[in-house]
């Protein structure tokens, strides 16, 4: 058994690691394209006041003339309830998207990183109240203690962002504990602490570098994850005050208007859709490029 | 080391009742440090201050928040909740009226989820790299990426533009006169009563929610299927029964099927409350009148009795599931019953 | 040869992993006739699983037979439809698993494994049969493998049975059929020697008395000379030499046969190297150290009253089967672990403000970081030793001179390194900081023999050289033998006797010790006979039950 293993994969030892991994990455369709799609959104976000038609309409305009218009070529989306051009509001939309992604997953991956190497390394107590939290955590569902949260304080984007990060760092904190957790018991680890390193080498230099695949890959499929729980929010009605654009709200408004608008839901829906599915692709790409299970 | 099933409930149990102290402290404190007075939000902007403060003593408000927080413990083993802002009621009695409503909605959900993504996780895995696979990846790719409302929207205008009459919103039809039964689900109450035409209306009803809300189960499902069953595909028992001559089709969904039917239940334990919570979605998008909807509500108009309760029976949700998950989880696999033991 | 069972002719295997092409078997052609006892030996790489595989079509999705003939039976095997294929499974040819944990799915029973493979094999061959009678044939068969209680084992899960257990079932799926030839892939190689000792004997045994034919795939001379007529060595995906086990054994023609028999560590006889005792003072003594784990309630002993001098200078080993507690002592011994009961002290002069022993772990696999460079991993000892720029650079360079390994592996990552490679490196990083004492935990069992050859010498030149002293812990007693100078075998917790190595094994005292000793599998029938007597009580009382 393990020959053939040995075979397959520890006799490449002239193939370098980092090609290796290009070529799974490379030999995966749906990565190349999950990339593409990332890497245009990232774009189209940044440049979002210079490539849209219409930058003034994210604004609280209002053109009755031109409300309600399906998709043509001045108007790729269609325009909304009080004639704005929805391609223009759903770039900017996605601008806040990423955004949420940046705040939420930059605060929520350290934190639950650092909790999660430590309860796995540390053991005792630490383990058992990290592991605690995170359990009880999971007993509640993610939407309504944002929900709550976010109302009770406020209904605002920032309320939100701080209530989608109080739940994010758990799941992170689970997946580095269990990785954590295993490669601490390796035998490096143990040397490493007989040569006479401290606890923060240990964690950081020595058992970090094994999480960063995955944490990459949870990070990049949350990234998706975070988008939609926003613009699910936003739909809701616990997201940005109008008339600032976001992806669910937009979704929101065109509801009213089903079935004869469609374009107002559908439009600003694939938007959504487009980057979510981007994400998603990627994940699994950079999952099979680090060859992990599952 | 023998096994002893009943210790390792217990203690399941166990940590399913800290989960449920620690959520209702989290609660309760959030619900208690929000701006705002809860007494002068109960009367309206009329009320003199003398009112609001008898109506604070009356409602505890003076006291600690331990103090408060024991007594509303205490009275909510009683099955008492408090007072609804909103609905001017006990909130038991509210929650009594709506939660069969969500049990019958994510019942349907979960049993729609396990008999498409189980079988299409299978496929995948047989047909790995064949079209089969390409096809049922990309629809649990669409299940994990598209966002709830947008496919229960869709759904909603495909309904609406292919079968005109399609039901879109509600349980029922109200023209058929069904005042319900004992239990609360539609499905039964209806059979109980022997209303086929009351059963065949809830079941239409339920059809489109049911499916949005098992959406992005079945995608998530299907994804763990199709990878379990991929990872111990190459496991050596299988081997062990290829070498033997035991034919593909009994290995796959005899021996392969049970082992990797471990890790989606596992995955829907973990993920329940994310159920719990696109149900609030769900609920709002078909005006469903569960208690998801009965707690947005409650949210949205900051009724902190019903908020309170909402979350810790969401809570009782997830416990209820993850107690089923573990039943089923030991009965298929014997080492679980021994770790459990130890 | 035309009345082989199994002719393999010209046989080419290619592999195709990340868009490159190996050939990982060449023209490789040998016969297995009736009755005949064929062993395919080779070290890591050598293609004798591969070839096993082929035989069975069970080969990766990623390989391809890109020429040569399989003969069952004088049928080309290769050419027949997948049906035809399965329906010799079982009875023209049947296989011996390697692992008998992993073997089994771990959530059916093993008496649903059997009748599964029984049913399907009758209804192949139109036979019906109720799941009664089937129940009986396979009774029938456990009880040939001397599983004498076959209803309890035929309702056991897979982890409800010890390792010798699942082993010995593994070899009844094979007998279902009566088979006219049997693969085994290493058997036994996952258990302890005395187990796999008693597996041997039985595969011997069922072979005769069936007149079976047998194809062994091992990596251990010893156990080619207890179950094999004929030798195939292999080595990198090439037959180097074949022929009759005596002559293979005695009088072989390949260097690398002949390298690979000089490798193996002799138990008896001219060859064996004894290594002078210490007449030094002890450095660390532990003294009625014991040890139990769990709480109260389930504790649970794992080691009982044990007490080691180790000499300054010599090379103290401890031997014991897995679970014997050997481990635990050594930890003990170190300071990694706290004793429950007795004590260790250092009574030997430490260096100054460094640790005085350093671990060499098992498994080159995971002692080493895979996402730090060698140079790394060496540095930080020497980081924590205050060594630092220039200086640094010049110990590690020193480092890497002691293990033989060029300067310019400390660039490379762990994945880049061959087992023997890793060891090396695993050694220098336990040198770096410049212990008095090492201890080697079985430092060459995941090794290949002829790997497990450099190291040893590399080992005993290092204490030469740096004047070190050893405690080595392992269960092989032929490299021990050869290894250390004074010598403990320990038993459930405990140790049973203890002397200077020449003369436990000139003359071992503990019946357990003697048990041990007469389960090496040897290459020589010098050694065979060399080897001490055991009553089979004697085996029954300190042996692991593995029947029953």
């Amino acid at each position: 058994m393990s020959e053939v293993k040995m075979a397959l994969d520890g006799d490449n030892k002239d193939l370098s690691a980092s090609y290796m991994m290009w070529y799974r990455f490379s030999r995966n369709p749906a990565a190349v394209i999950g990339t593409l799609i990332v890497l245009s959104a990232v774009i189209f976000a940044i440049l979002a006041p210079y490539i849209t038609p219409k930058p003034e309409d994210v604004g609280a305009v209002v053109n009755f003339r031109a409300r309600h218009l399906p998709p043509d070529a001045a108007h790729w989306f269609g325009t909304d309830k009080v004639g704005r051009d929805i391609f223009s509001r759903a770039v900017f939309g996605l601008r806040i998207s990423l955004l949420l992604v940046i705040g939420v997953l930059g605060i929520s991956v350290p934190i639950g990183t650092v909790l999660g190497l430590a309860a796995g390394y540390f053991g005792g107590w630490t383990e058992r109240i990290i592991t605690g939290l995170t359990n009880v955590m999971l007993a509640m569902p993610p939407l309504v203690m944002a929900l709550a949260v976010s109302n009770l304080l406020e209904p605002t984007l920032m309320n939100a962002m701080i209530a989608i990060t109080l739940l994010w760092w758990t799941w992170h904190a689970r997946l580095i504990y269990a990785v954590s957790k295993s490669v601490a018991s390796e035998d490096y680890i143990e040397a490493a602490r007989i040569a006479g390193a401290g606890p923060m080498h240990i964690l950081f230099r020595e058992i970090l570098p094994n999480c960063v695949s995955v944490i990459s890959v949870k990070t990049t499929l949350d990234a998706a994850f975070v988008i939609l729980f926003g613009a699910t929010l936003s739909f809701l009605g616990f997201g940005v005050k109008p008339p600032t654009p976001d992806l669910g709200s937009m979704v929101a408004d065109g509801r009213q208007f089903m079935p004869d608008f469609w374009w107002e839901v559908l439009c600003p829906g694939a938007v959504i859709l487009y980057v979510t599915l981007g994400f998603n692709l990627l994940g699994d790409g950079l999952r099979d490029m680090f060859d992990m299970e599952g | 080391m023998q096994q002893n099933p009943f210790t390792a409930i217990l203690t399941r149990l166990g940590t399913f009742v800290l989960v449920m102290v620690v959520l209702s402290i989290m609660i309760f404190v959030l619900a208690r440090v929000v701006p705002g007075d809860p007494a002068r939000m109960a009367l309206g902007p009329t009320a003199t201050p003398e009112q609001v403060s008898a109506l604070r003593s009356e409602m505890g408000l003076d006291d600690s928040l331990p103090v408060q927080y024991v007594s509303y413990m205490g009275r909510a083993l009683q099955g008492d909740l408090g007072m609804s802002l909103l609905s001017q009621r006990p909130v038991a009695t509210d929650l009594a009226q709506t939660v069969p409503a969500t049990v019958e909605l994510v019942l349907v959900a979960v049993v729609i989820m396990f008999a498409v993504a189980i079988p299409l996780g299978v496929m995948t895995a047989h047909f790995r790299d064949l079209w089969v696979d390409h096809v049922g990846r990309l629809l649990s790719l669409v299940g994990v990426t598209i966002p709830s409302f947008l496919f229960a929207i869709s759904l909603q205008l495909l309904a609406a533009r292919y079968f005109g009459d399609w039901p879109i919103i509600g349980r029922m039809d109200h023209g058929l006169g069904f005042a319900g039964g004992p239990t609360g689900l539609m499905l039964v109450d209806s059979l109980l009563a022997g209303r086929i035409d009351v059963f065949l209306s809830a079941l239409q009803h339920l059809a489109l929610p049911a499916v949005a809300l098992s959406m992005a189960g079945i995608g998530q499902i299907t994804r763990i299927t199709r990878s379990a069953m991929l990872e111990n595909r190459r496991k050596d028992h299988v081997l062990t029964l290829q070498s033997f001559g035991v034919p593909e089709r009994v290995i796959i969904f005899r021996y392969l099927l049970k082992l990797s039917s471990i890790a989606p239940l596992t995955i829907m334990g973990l993920e329940f409350a994310s159920l719990i919570g696109n149900a609030f979605v769900i609920e709002m998008v078909f005006s469903w009148g569960g208690f998801a909807s009965y707690g947005l509500n409650a949210i949205l108009q900051k009724d902190l009795n019903a908020v309170t309760a909402v979350v810790l029976v969401s809570g009782l949700f997830f416990i209820v599931a993850n107690l089923i998950v573990d039943v089923l989880i030991s009965i298929i696999d014997p080492r679980m019953r021994r770790k459990e033991a130890r | 040869m035309s009345d082989a069972l199994l002719k393999v002719e010209g046989l080419d295997v290619l592999f195709t992993s990340y868009g490159q092409t190996r050939q990982v078997l060449r023209d490789i052609s040998f016969t297995v006739g009736a009755g005949e006892r064929v062993a395919l030996i080779g070290e890591t790489g050598s293609g004798k699983s591969v070839t096993a595989k082929a035989i069975l079509g069970t080969l990766p999705r990623n390989a391809t037979v890109s020429a040569g003939r399989i003969e069952v039976e004088g049928r080309n095997v290769l050419e027949l439809p997948r049906g035809a294929r399965d329906a010799l499974k079982g009875s023209a040819f049947s296989l011996i698993m390697q692992d008998p944990l992993s073997s089994f799915n771990p959530v059916f029973k093993i008496g649903t494994h059997l009748d599964d493979v029984l049913r399907f094999a009758d209804s192949r061959e139109g036979v019906k049969s109720s799941r009664a009678q089937r129940r009986a044939r396979i009774a029938a068969v456990l009880r040939r493998v001397q599983l004498a209680d076959p209803d309890r084992v035929m309702n056991a899960y897979p982890s409800e049975l010890s390792g010798g257990m699942r082993q010995r079932v593994l070899i009844g799926l094979a007998l279902l059929h009566q088979p006219k030839l049997l693969i085994a892939d290493e058997p036994g190689t996952a258990l302890d020697v005395t187990t796999q000792d008693e597996i041997l004997n039985l595969i011997n045994t069922l072979v005769a008395e069936e007149g079976m034919a047998l194809l062994m795939i091992t990596h251990n001379l010893g156990v080619v000379r207890k179950v094999a007529d004929r030798v195939v060595v292999m080595r990198h995906g090439d037959i180097v030499e074949a022929g009759p086990c005596e002559k293979i054994l005695a009088a072989p023609e390949h260097d690398y046969t002949i390298g690979l028999l000089d490798a193996v560590p002799p138990l008896y006889g001219p060859r064996v190297q004894t290594q002078k005792i210490s007449a030094q003072a002890p450095i660390v003594r532990a003294t009625g150290l014991g040890k139990q784990f769990g709480r109260h309630g389930k504790r649970f002993t794992a080691v009982k009253d044990v007490s080691i001098a180790l000499r300054e200078g010599e090379i103290f080993g401890l031997a014991g089967e897995s679970g014997s507690g050997k481990t635990t002592v050594a930890r003990m011994m170190m300071g990694l672990s706290r004793p429950t009961s007795g004590t260790v002290t250092v009574e030997g002069t430490p260096n100054p403000g460094r640790p005085l022993a350093q671990i060499v772990y098992q498994n080159p696999g995971t002692s080493l970081n895979p996402k730090r460079t060698v140079k790394q991993s060496l540095g930080l000892p020497l980081k924590y030793a205050g060594l630092t720029g220039a200086a640094r650079d010049a110990r590690m360079a020193e480092l890497m001179a002691l293990v033989r390994l060029p300067v310019s592996y400390l660039a490379k990552y762990p994945h880049e390194l061959s087992g023997g490679q890793k060891q090396r490196v695993a050694i220098a990083r336990a040198l770096a900081a410049d212990p008095k004492v090492l201890i080697l935990d079985e430092p060459t069992a995941a090794l290949d023999v002829s790997v497990q050859k450099t190291v040893i010498e590399l080992l005993l030149h290092l204490r030469e050289e740096l004047g070190l002293t050893y405690f080595m812990i392992s269960h092989d007693l032929s490299l021990m033998r050869n290894f250390c100078s004074r010598l403990a075998i320990m038993l459930r917790g405990e140790i049973v006797e203890e002397g200077a190595t020449p003369e436990i094994f000139a003359d071992p005292k503990h019946p357990y010790t003697r048990a041990l000793i007469a389960a090496i599998p040897v290459v020589t029938d010098d050694e065979e006979r060399y080897k001490p007597a055991v009553s089979p009580e004697e085996r029954a009382a300190f042996l692991v039950k593995t029947t029953d």
